[in-house]
């Protein structure tokens, strides 16, 4: 490798533009003759379309019209069994990918889509394959949960039940039976109606075997995520803006600070302004009325997102970076490359020359 | 849609959820219901439409007739245990609860069960006219709308599995329960509003009571091309972003049911005023 690959995350919550703006980052780094890869989550159809992807697949495949550029959909499930074929003894593993918890687990566990996307962009990033690497978050807990999988996620597979069940020491299987004779897992069979508990806790300890591994690998995607360049992604409503501060009360936990926050939708603040003057060039009497009071609606809304939007980049003292509001979003390769061509400070943040 | 006893409504992260559950709750309850109106899960934009700072697992009373709440799973799991499953308080509940809360995060159905039998434990409990659930986004709900079939698929006997089939019955009865599900005219909310459709219709767990479009744009009363001859500016400007809002918008009303719809808000800045209008506008059809 010839420098350092250039990792870039763009998270925040869901319906804000995200994999949008990870596709139009990356078309931008692979027109700096960088080998550059996005990995997306959950692509809307139209644009899974425009960069060819047609199936979940963790392998890049090239996209047609862009020299350098490669994309991928996160394939959750493949991750997991991935992480169970590297982490655990094969008898283990088999049993493991069998068990009908642990497709619960995969498929339900908040977190398990948001580890499988960090342990991805952490293999992406050690194969030494790329020149930049662009991610997509997936949408849990606002994007949070990506930066807080891995040590949630050896918390879970640490299993609190284990621990609570046993204390702190990793029990035997031969122990199972010793301390499922516990009368209080008595008394829970009987209310469960089943050996549920029996099960569950032969299923923990199978992942627990997978904890030492699991929590050495936590530490080095944490690295991995602390050395990129994080953009928060949001628009302008109250909801997505309210995930926005989350992230920068919680985030310090994980020590990530983002490079900046990027408001997408946005609407010329001029507007406000401009709704406020006579309106000149519009002969027809009628159209000028529409058009005006059209005008000052959405220059009351350019309004509200500046309220909505003040102090935020200032009181975490990052740069605010706007993506105009295109009544169509775009959906080819060349309308991504224009979403960001005009956008000021975005390239010096994702390009170190 | 106020009529029956429990009303749950959905839609993808981010199309408005809370504030039209904040806006039916309103509704009803100037209709003279006693009304309950729920956060399920954690975040929720639900205390700020109705205009609190924040909700507790205790029904705060919000106005006349309208109360809300916010399940938390601790509090959600004690009760689930003691007045649910009738769990004698002799036992350690402490311990079993523990117990519990550690297998809801490993087992399937568990976290689920508890989390959506506290709006129907509500309903069934008789307090009030009218439940409204502000339930979790669409990816998660159908975890949540399977929990009863999942617990009694898992659980061969007992009160755990007697419990979720009462869960499954009250929302299968569409004379008590209903969904609604609430999408903004855009291409991933529709399409995943379709999916949920599709699978929930297939699996028959609830009545889908209305599809509600939010945040809809009304066409500016122009011949076409009109904007687009009009000299550079922001006039101009404003005018295009508009008629190609309402262009695309369209394009994704057409292939969801033609139920009532709801207008983009301009001008309203507060979550609690959007409730409030929200509310007036839903006179006409709720």
């Amino acid at each position: 490798m010839s420098r350092e690959t250039t990792t870039v995350i763009v998270t925040g919550a869901g319906g804000v533009g995200k994999t949008t703006i990870s596709a139009a980052v990356a078309i931008r780094l692979a027109g700096s003759e960088r080998r550059t890869v996005v990995m997306t989550v959950d692509p809307a159809r139209r644009l899974a379309d425009a960069l060819s992807l047609h199936s979940l697949a963790n392998e890049p495949s090239p996209v047609p019209d862009v020299t350098g550029l490669w994309a991928s959909t996160l394939d959750a499930s493949a991750s997991w069994e991935g992480v169970v074929h590297r982490y655990s003894d094969p008898d283990v593993a088999e049993r493991l990918l069998k068990n009908h918890y642990f497709r619960a687990i995969a498929d339900r566990f908040p977190a398990a889509q948001s580890f499988a996307a960090a342990e991805t962009m952490a293999m992406m990033i050690e194969s030494g394959n790329w020149d930049a690497i662009v991610v997509d978050t997936p949408p849990s807990a606002g994007g949070l949960d990506f930066f807080l999988a891995p040590s949630q996620t050896a918390e879970l597979i640490g299993g609190k039940l284990i621990r609570w069940l046993t204390g702190s020491q990793l029990p035997g299987r031969r122990f199972l039976y010793r301390f499922t004779g516990r009368p209080i897992l008595k008394i829970a069979d009987t209310i469960l109606g089943g050996p549920l508990l029996e099960d569950v806790a032969e299923f923990l300890l199978d992942l627990r075997t997978m904890y030492d591994q699991l929590a050495a690998r936590a530490e080095t995607i944490k690295r991995h995520q602390q050395r990129a360049t994080t953009l928060v992604a949001t628009t302008a409503d109250p909801a997505p803006v309210a995930e926005v501060l989350r992230f920068f009360e919680e985030l310090t936990e994980v020590s990530v600070e983002p490079a900046a926050v990027i408001l997408n939708r946005a609407l010329p603040l001029e507007w406000t302004t401009a709704s406020r003057q006579p309106i000149r060039g519009i002969p027809d009497p009628e159209l000028r009325a529409i058009l005006k009071a059209n005008l000052i609606r959405w220059g009351g809304e350019a309004r509200r997102q500046a309220t909505a939007m003040e102090g935020i980049a200032d009181r975490y003292g990052v740069p605010l970076i706007t993506v105009p509001w295109v009544a169509d979003s775009p959906t080819t390769v060349e309308g991504l490359g224009q979403l960001l061509a005009d956008v000021d400070g975005l390239d010096p943040l994702i390009t170190d020359d | 849609m106020l009529e029956r006893r429990l009303l749950i409504v959905s839609g993808k992260g981010g199309v408005g959820k809370s504030g039209v559950s904040a806006a039916l709750g309103i509704l009803a309850a100037r209709r003279g219901k006693r009304v309950l109106v729920l956060a399920m899960i954690q975040p929720s934009g639900l205390a700020a439409h109705l205009g609190v700072d924040s909700l507790t697992y205790e029904p705060t009373r919000i106005r006349p007739g309208l109360f809300a709440a916010a399940v938390d799973r601790s509090h959600a799991l004690e009760e689930y245990l003691g007045l649910q499953l009738h769990v004698p308080r002799s036992l350690p509940m402490r311990q079993l609860s523990n117990a519990l809360s550690v297998l809801a995060d490993t087992a399937p159905g568990i976290r689920e069960i508890v989390t959506i039998g506290k709006p129907i434990f509500e309903v069934l409990r008789g307090e009030w006219d009218l439940v409204i659930a502000d339930a979790p986004p669409l990816g998660q709900l159908q975890s949540y709308l399977s929990a009863p079939q999942t617990i009694t698929g898992l659980v061969p006997m007992g009160a755990v599995r007697e419990q979720a089939s009462r869960f499954e019955s009250t929302l299968a009865d569409p004379s008590i329960s209903g969904l609604l599900l609430v999408t903004t005219p855009e291409e991933l909310a529709v399409l995943e509003t379709r999916e949920a459709i599709a699978q929930i219709d297939a699996e028959r767990q609830i009545l889908i009571a209305g599809v509600v479009a939010n945040r809809v744009l009304e066409p500016l009363e122009v011949e076409s091309g009109a904007v687009d001859a009009v000299s550079d500016g922001p006039p101009r400007d404003a005018g295009l972003l508009h008629t190609g809002l309402v262009e695309s918008q369209a394009v994704w009303l057409r292939s969801i049911p033609d139920d009532p719809r709801l207008p983009f808000l301009f001008g309203f800045h507060t979550p609690a005023e959007v409730s409030e209008r929200l509310a007036e506008i839903c006179e006409s059809f709720a």
